[in-house]
């Protein structure tokens, strides 16, 4: 079913799914981003539609949102442990196809992946509406359609939206949502656009002929020099899904406290370093090597599909301007001419 | 000839080594010029000075070679320097074709800030042409010299005033992946403020300087951006009696305290100085009076922010030029 | 969010308290405690242990029957070494089991020839202790245990009773001189070993990884195809369920795929 709102048509749809649902999108925080004077752009909660922010792609992708970056597991007092007990509240995204798609990989991972489902994620996951908004033009380090996540099909979301100049057209799915959208909009016909080139176009390297031989390939001592493990790809990247279990106790008692767990990265220090101090990837170019294999090979050998979806994010943010679409079609060329 | 060289000097034109020649000054407010300006400074070399310019610390420029029976002229040629650098930002300029009113205090310096730098935490020159604004024209000598952080790349520990910014981090637990790149830097780098404990950063208010640097080393944004502040530090010199550095004088202090403080020095020298002199620094005249009556002067009238931290004492050690090495 | 004290059953990452019945002291930084348990065990699984405020390990079972279970803990961290103030009665957290363990089926009526370096042995030592009491069931048995000095070895007393049944040959790097066994690398007595029927013969790999890489290499230089040699691979784990993604090395989760792995399929893969 399409609809066309009027700015203030959508405002009192936001304001009406407001008392329902918690409504995050991406926005512009002035002056907060880490450099001084430049602003932020990130998912948070929104009331009318002048603060979602369409222009610049967000820095850090609604991951976060789903799979919080700290989620307490339980609460143990005197050896008893104590989970927070689920909320009702029920959340709204809004979020570009390749995010979208950024969230099957996660739900492979969390709801698919070993013999139980995560039920941390789980329990956020299923009270998320997703509404795509669209995007035909990209940025300029996207590479969505290479990864075919430029496209979601309509059981992947509640809505999907149009932002025009004078209000937004959308098609909505999700029935409902379908009574709110229909009592304040007039019916038209709606068909959902795609984007079908991105200035940045990747080529995967031809799975048959990847094999361990090019983990040996200088490409990757290269990484070892540029990289600094700081981390930021993982941080922005949607599909990163790693964490890390710690516990803390309370200062005041020291018989109470938390086990939580928060996003770890690859490229990060101490990622694969046991007890005892045995670490299995030290070089900074192995964890290259071994993000981008995860990225675009491993992934899809285990499902049925990358877990890259081009957002380019990890390139935005790369403060030593490494660029994984451009190390993706380094590797395709060596692969090509024979490793 | 004859020439009045304190109307000269005040003009800001030298008197040089070679009779009858001399040298003009141009300011350059925050340090930060628009680029059509420097033909103009080029036509003035060649036609007026020996084609040369000389780049001065205070980021102005000097033309030298020109003639004492020219300067008139060329105060006329440089009115658009003053008309766009000064005026424009707010100095009040009676006219523009007279040249420079004033040289005593000197162009407020300025590192190159948040419009180009990463590290800065303000933008330095905006915030030095409002200063400039403020306290030029003026004939007392007073160096003043802004910084976008405390790595004080501008080296306004040898200034009057130097004015560093600073950053208050608010740390957000919620965003915190454990990774310490903050806690390793400030360790490596600055002054140890961050710990660990309990998987959460600690920040010992005390020791933290506000550089920033655990906002910038951030891969989650745990580090938010927060207030703006600045550290000034005052009293830093060379000279042929006793260079020394500056000393902390305020810390936190907003950007309005700074403002307020810079403009009540003219009234603290009015007070203090030694007319018997040519041109007594600032410098001398707190040597004289102390820093307690500085210090109670400077802040008459201005409303402190609450996070502000004022130096008790100070003593500035410096060296005595005269003394053997 | 309020707390509720719902102890749901379907939440993998909750513990259950378990009893300590008894503490035996293997070296001076590592000691083996048996617990309380009503696990499901398989040779070579692992759990996940923990003392609630002092963090939470991947350890491998490396004893049990139906009533307790044991792991043998080295002091190496926080965790750890609260784990070592400890005494008999007090309670460590447990959840699991963790990962595929051996399979015995595998070394079903074969020569079976277990190379274990260090703490390797305690993966193993479950699977020695039925291979032991079950030797019909074997061709032939024998274990080669390597650690670092005479102080670093491991379930002294268990290795006596294995003595009894099957041949354990015990190495030490360096020698001292009480030491009445042999000295030299593992990899050494391997090479030394005499495989009669090596289409019989399964040989398993536990230790760190420079010991299981050049073991291999010594079993692959007797003539053992690589199918028929088993590893059990110890990673960083964060969950055991195949989400925290530390232990993933290319499409493998050891914690879920693993910890035991064919060496013929696993021999590409690296980290």
């Amino acid at each position: 079913m399409g609809f066309n709102f009027s700015e203030n048509g959508f405002n009192q749809l936001l304001e009406s799914l407001n008392q329902d649902y918690q409504i995050y999108a991406p926005v512009r925080k002035k002056n907060k981003d880490s450099f001084s004077a430049n602003d932020l752009i990130t998912y948070d909660l929104i009331k009318s539609l002048e603060e979602i922010e369409l222009t610049v792609k967000s820095k850090y992708s609604a991951k976060e949102i789903v799979f919080p970056i700290r989620e307490t597991l339980f609460h143990f007092v005197e050896g008893e442990q104590f989970i927070a007990s689920d909320t009702d509240d029920k959340y709204i995204i809004f979020l570009r196809p390749c995010d979208r798609n950024a969230f099957k990989r996660l739900d492979k991972i969390f709801l698919e992946n070993g013999p139980e489902e995560d039920i941390y994620y789980k329990r956020l996951r299923e009270n998320v509406k997703f509404f795509v908004i669209e995007c035909t033009s990209g940025f300029d380090s996207c590479f969505c359609v290479s990864m075919e996540s430029n496209t979601v099909e309509a059981e992947d979301y509640a809505a999907f939206l149009r932002f025009e100049e004078n209000g937004v057209s959308c098609e909505v799915n999700d029935q409902d949502l379908a009574v709110e959208f229909s009592s304040q909009a007039e019916e038209i016909k709606f068909e959902p656009q795609f984007i079908e080139k991105n200035k940045v176009e990747v080529k995967l390297p031809d799975r048959e002929k990847l094999t361990n031989e090019v983990f040996e390939h200088q490409l990757w001592t290269e990484y070892s020099q540029r990289c600094i493990a700081c981390g930021r790809c993982n941080t922005s990247c949607p599909t990163c899904s790693c964490f890390t279990v710690k516990d803390v106790l309370y200062d005041e008692n020291k018989k109470s406290g938390e086990r939580f767990r928060r996003w770890a990265g690859c490229h990060i220090d101490g990622f694969t370093e046991m007890a005892g101090g045995h670490n299995f990837r030290e070089d900074y170019g192995d964890r290259m090597r071994y993000k981008t294999m995860h990225k675009i090979y491993d992934f899809g050998e285990r499902f049925d599909f990358d877990m890259c979806v081009g957002c380019g994010r990890c390139d935005d943010v790369c403060p030593e301007y490494i660029s994984f679409s451009k190390c993706i079609n380094k590797l395709s060329t060596i692969i090509e001419e024979g490793v | 000839m004859s020439f009045n060289t304190k109307k000269i000097k005040k003009n800001a034109f030298r008197i040089t080594k070679d009779r009858e020649v001399t040298a003009l000054r141009i300011r350059v407010p925050g340090g930060h010029i628009n680029a059509k300006y420097l033909s103009l400074i080029k036509e003035i070399a060649d036609e007026y000075g020996n084609g040369t310019l000389h780049i001065t610390t205070r980021q102005g420029f000097e033309v030298p070679g020109i003639s004492f029976a020219d300067f008139e002229e060329v105060n006329k040629k440089i009115a658009p320097i003053l008309e766009g650098m000064e005026k424009e930002i707010g100095v009040k300029i009676a006219d523009p074709r007279e040249g420079y009113p004033a040289a005593g205090t000197r162009n407020v310096s300025a590192c190159i800030g948040n419009r180009v730098c990463r590290y800065s935490n303000y933008d330095t020159t905006e915030m030095a042409q409002q200063i400039e604004k403020n306290i030029f024209p003026n004939d007392y000598h007073v160096k003043i010299a802004l910084s976008g952080c405390p790595n004080d790349c501008i080296k306004g520990h040898l200034q009057d005033f130097g004015i560093l910014g600073m950053v208050e981090p608010i740390y957000h637990q919620e965003r915190c992946i454990g990774c310490k790149a903050c806690v390793d830097n400030c360790h490596k780098r600055v002054t140890s403020a961050l710990s660990f404990e309990q998987e959460r950063v600690l920040r010992d208010e005390k020791r933290c300087i506000g550089c920033g640097e655990c906002i910038l080393q951030c891969p989650t944004n745990a580090w938010e951006r927060g207030e703006q502040f600045f550290k000034v530090v005052i009293m830093g010199r060379t000279g042929k009696k006793n260079p020394r550095l500056a000393k902390p004088f305020l810390k936190w202090a907003s950007r309005d305290v700074v403002i307020a403080i810079v403009n009540n020095v003219y009234d603290y020298i009015e007070r203090h100085i030694d007319t018997s002199l040519a041109k007594e620094h600032i410098g001398y005249i707190v040597d004289r009076t102390g820093y307690p009556k500085f210090k109670e002067e400077i802040l008459k009238g201005v409303e402190l922010n609450s996070e502000c931290e004022i130096a008790d004492k100070i003593n500035w050690n410096g060296y005595q030029t005269g003394e053997k090495i | 969010m309020s707390l509720t004290a719902e102890k749901s059953l379907k939440n993998p990452y909750l513990s259950q308290k378990a009893e300590i019945l008894e503490i035996f002291q293997e070296t001076e930084i590592e000691y083996t405690f048996r617990l309380e348990s009503d696990f499901e065990l398989n040779f070579g699984q692992f759990l996940e242990v923990s003392i609630p405020g002092y963090g939470e390990a991947p350890i491998s079972v490396s004893n049990f029957t139906d009533q307790w279970l044991e792991l043998t803990i080295r002091k190496v961290g926080k965790l750890t070494d609260r784990i070592h103030d400890l005494e008999e009665g007090d309670y460590l957290y447990l959840r699991g089991p963790y990962g595929n363990g051996f399979d015995f089926e595998n070394y079903q009526d074969k020569n079976l020839i277990i190379a274990a370096g260090g703490t390797g042995l305690a993966p193993v030592r479950s699977l020695i202790e039925y291979a032991g009491n079950n030797l019909d069931q074997l061709s032939d048995f024998e274990v080669l245990a390597g650690f670092k000095d005479a102080g670093s070895l491991l379930f002294e007393r268990d290795i006596k009773r294995w003595r009894q049944k099957f041949d354990v040959l015990l190495t030490v790097d360096k020698t001292c001189d009480i030491w009445g066994e042999c000295v030299g690398l593992i990899t050494e007595h391997i090479a030394e070993l005499h495989l009669e029927n090596i289409a019989n013969t399964e040989v398993i790999v536990v230790g760190p990884p420079p010991m299981m890489k050049y073991s291999i290499i010594e079993f692959q230089k007797l003539g053992v195809p690589d199918d028929q040699i088993w590893v059990s691979y110890e990673r960083k784990m964060h969950c055991g369920l195949g989400k925290c993604g530390h232990c993933k090395i290319e499409d493998n989760y050891v914690c879920i795929d693993g910890p035991v792995y064919n060496y013929a399929e696993v021999k590409e893969i690296r980290d």
